[in-house]
């Protein structure tokens, strides 16, 4: 059975990366080129907001401003002190830890929605400040002019050389994701969703583990965001917005909560399903939120959730008999679920 | 000096009541339903768009029928969201689903405004316009008015939900849903018009801030975060807090331009909401532990 597991993984990990590797070249054209490009991103930042959102279910709204502060924290350190793109990835990490701790401790050491709101406010502020510190950070003018990546004198200077180099920083995200989630921090995480009194009886530090989630999180996100600023060579505060960081939400959402793979199903569905929607000119926002805003008030638990569900229902109908993993759901349900008053 | 720290505290005031009304607005939902209403500055625009583009731009009917005609509408608008939004958020196993749920809904109404009215900006010409001097102070007539429609809309409030049935209805709710259910208080029916109120609290700040800002697509979204600020300040989730909280960063936000340049006044109630969370999470007048 084991080694059944093992090569069904091999032959999907197989064909995932063919398909990964072949993709701009099947297209070569440019402007997908970026998508994918920025599909990479997502996927990395997806993967950061997984653990705070996903796994323990409280709401982070600030993405964007974590991301622009990541972009901007490698930007500027490249910019004044020419030091090597690589190094401001490193002060984009440092970055991420700071931001973790400062805004994870006063909001995540209480109880409650705290942490939305700080979120939310600290995007408004990091654009703020973007914007009006003229002297620093070119204000609304933005930084120009950021050098791009070098491999060991091998330029990354095209779209695609880019978009390799980016899906090996994709993978490697992913696979450090996939530890964290399978590890005992994995685990405490998704226990925090589920019970929190329980955890708490037993004497672990439920703050430390949620502030320990949000700064992996931001990490990710600042990394990410470094790594946008190195491939366009050029960003300006105007795009750190709340929308930003409700598709990345959206992401998790599509993909299905808590899980890493799900999170990447989501990066790419929620970059990529715009594009073709764009022929409806005005009015494909409004369709693209509709739909997610339908979708959000039918299937509560998500939209994989939602998806199995019609496929247990159709098995049902075809065989007549029940799924042993509904059987599990369906008690589970009657002890925690249901309408609340 | 001194004229100027007065004429600071008189605007400080004003500014102080629209993010008490703001965080009245989104308690009174928070109490009822147990949701965050992230829609609110969308509701405060959708307000300021339906006075200011339709009823007065192209019907070009007096402000009085303006007035009542905008606040029907969203106060119908808030029940019908509450009827069929709300009530079905609320009862999520995850709330997460109910935040990106209310979040959505604001993209949602401001594509709405985006595509009915344009994304220019516009203004209402002689709405609350002018300014009164008395003695070497010069009040304009914005803050006189927003401030008296506030502290009246607060007693009105407060009477309401002393003295009247469906008052009292509501704020059983708010304590326990499962007991009011059981005296026969019609749960639904009344986060509906807990809802309709917020919604019409929403137009009137709507209606209050054109003077001060100009009708556009992201004029209340600084607005709706103070008055986020506002209620943890004061203490979350309970009204008079609220109202402390939002007077306070009212105030605090317009001296600190005494001491760090104009631009930077945005961020003030943003680090008094972190430095309160650290030391003092209940807020002024929280009560909860």
């Amino acid at each position: 059975m084991k080694m059944k597991n093992n090569m069904k993984r091999l032959v999907i990990s197989l064909v995932i990366a063919i398909v990964v590797a072949l993709l701009p070249i099947a297209v070569n054209n440019d402007y997908w080129t970026v998508v994918f490009v920025r599909v990479m991103l997502n996927i990395i930042v997806a993967l950061g907001l997984n653990f705070i959102t996903g796994l323990i279910g409280q709401m982070n709204l600030g993405m964007a401003g974590i991301y622009a502060l990541g972009a901007y924290s490698s930007a500027l350190l490249v910019q004044y002190t020419g030091c090597s793109p690589w190094l401001g990835l490193v002060g984009a990490l440092v970055m991420g830890l700071i931001i973790g701790l400062v805004l994870g401790y006063p909001s995540l050491r209480l109880k409650g929605v705290y942490l939305s709101l700080t979120t939310i406010g600290f995007t408004q502020i990091v654009t703020l400040f973007l914007n009006n510190m003229t002297g620093f950070t070119g204000g609304s003018q933005g930084v120009k002019e950021i050098p791009n990546y070098n491999l060991f004198g091998f330029p990354i200077n095209s779209y695609l050389r880019s978009y390799y180099l980016y899906a090996i920083f994709a993978v490697i995200a992913f696979f450090i994701a996939q530890r964290i989630i399978k590890s005992k921090w994995g685990r405490l995480f998704r226990s925090l969703r589920d019970n929190v009194d329980a955890v708490e009886m037993t004497g672990v530090n439920i703050a430390s583990a949620k502030i320990k989630a949000f700064t992996i999180s931001a990490i990710f996100g600042c990394i990410a965001g470094a790594l946008y600023a190195h491939f366009y060579g050029y960003i300006n505060p105007s795009n750190y917005t709340l929308d930003m960081s409700m598709n990345y939400v959206l992401m998790l959402l599509v993909g299905g909560l808590g899980s890493a793979p799900g999170a990447i199903v989501g990066a790419c569905v929620v970059t990529i399903l715009p594009e073709p929607l764009r022929g409806l000119g005005d009015y494909y926002l409004i369709v693209f939120y509709g739909i997610i805003f339908i979708g959000i008030l039918l299937f509560p638990n998500g939209w994989i959730d939602a998806f199995s569900r019609g496929g247990r229902f159709l098995y049902q109908k075809v065989t007549g008999k029940k799924l042993a993993a509904q059987e599990t759901a369906d008690t589970n349900k009657t002890e925690g679920g249901g309408r609340k008053p | 000096m001194t004229t100027m720290v007065i004429q600071l505290l008189i605007t400080g005031i004003a500014y102080g009541l629209i993010y008490s009304l703001v965080g009245i607005e989104y308690t009174l939902v928070w109490n009822s339903s147990g949701l965050l209403n992230f829609s609110h500055d969308r509701l405060i625009t959708l307000g300021a768009y339906i006075f200011g583009g339709s009823m007065i731009l192209s019907l070009n009917l007096n402000y009085p029928v303006a007035i009542i005609v905008t606040l029907a509408i969203m106060g119908c608008v808030g029940a019908l969201l509450a009827m069929g939004v709300f009530n079905r958020l609320r009862s999520m196993r995850s709330n997460i689903f109910a935040i990106i749920g209310t979040v959505v809904l604001s993209k949602i109404i401001a594509e709405f405004i985006r595509l009915f009215w344009g994304s220019g900006n516009m203004r209402v010409p002689g709405w609350l316009s002018g300014t009164v001097r008395i003695g070497n102070f010069a009040i304009t007539v914005a803050n006189i008015v927003i401030t008296v429609v506030a502290i009246v809309l607060v007693i009105v409030l407060q009477l309401f939900f002393k003295f009247t049935k469906s008052g009292k209805a509501i704020r059983c709710v708010q304590q326990n849903k499962k007991a009011s259910a059981l005296m026969g208080i019609n749960v639904n029916r009344s986060i509906c018009i807990t809802t309709g109120i917020s919604t019409i609290i929403c137009a009137v700040v709507g209606l209050l801030v054109i003077p001060l800002v100009n009708i556009s697509a992201t004029m209340a979204i600084t607005i709706g975060l103070k008055g986020f600020c506002a209620g943890v300040i004061g203490g979350f989730g309970y009204i008079p807090g609220a109202i402390v909280g939002g007077i306070f960063i009212g105030i605090i936000e317009n001296l600190a331009t005494l001491v760090i340049p104009a631009v930077y006044k945005d961020a003030v109630s943003f680090i008094f909401l972190i430095v309160f969370l650290v030391v003092k999470p209940t807020g002024f007048l929280g009560k909860r532990a």
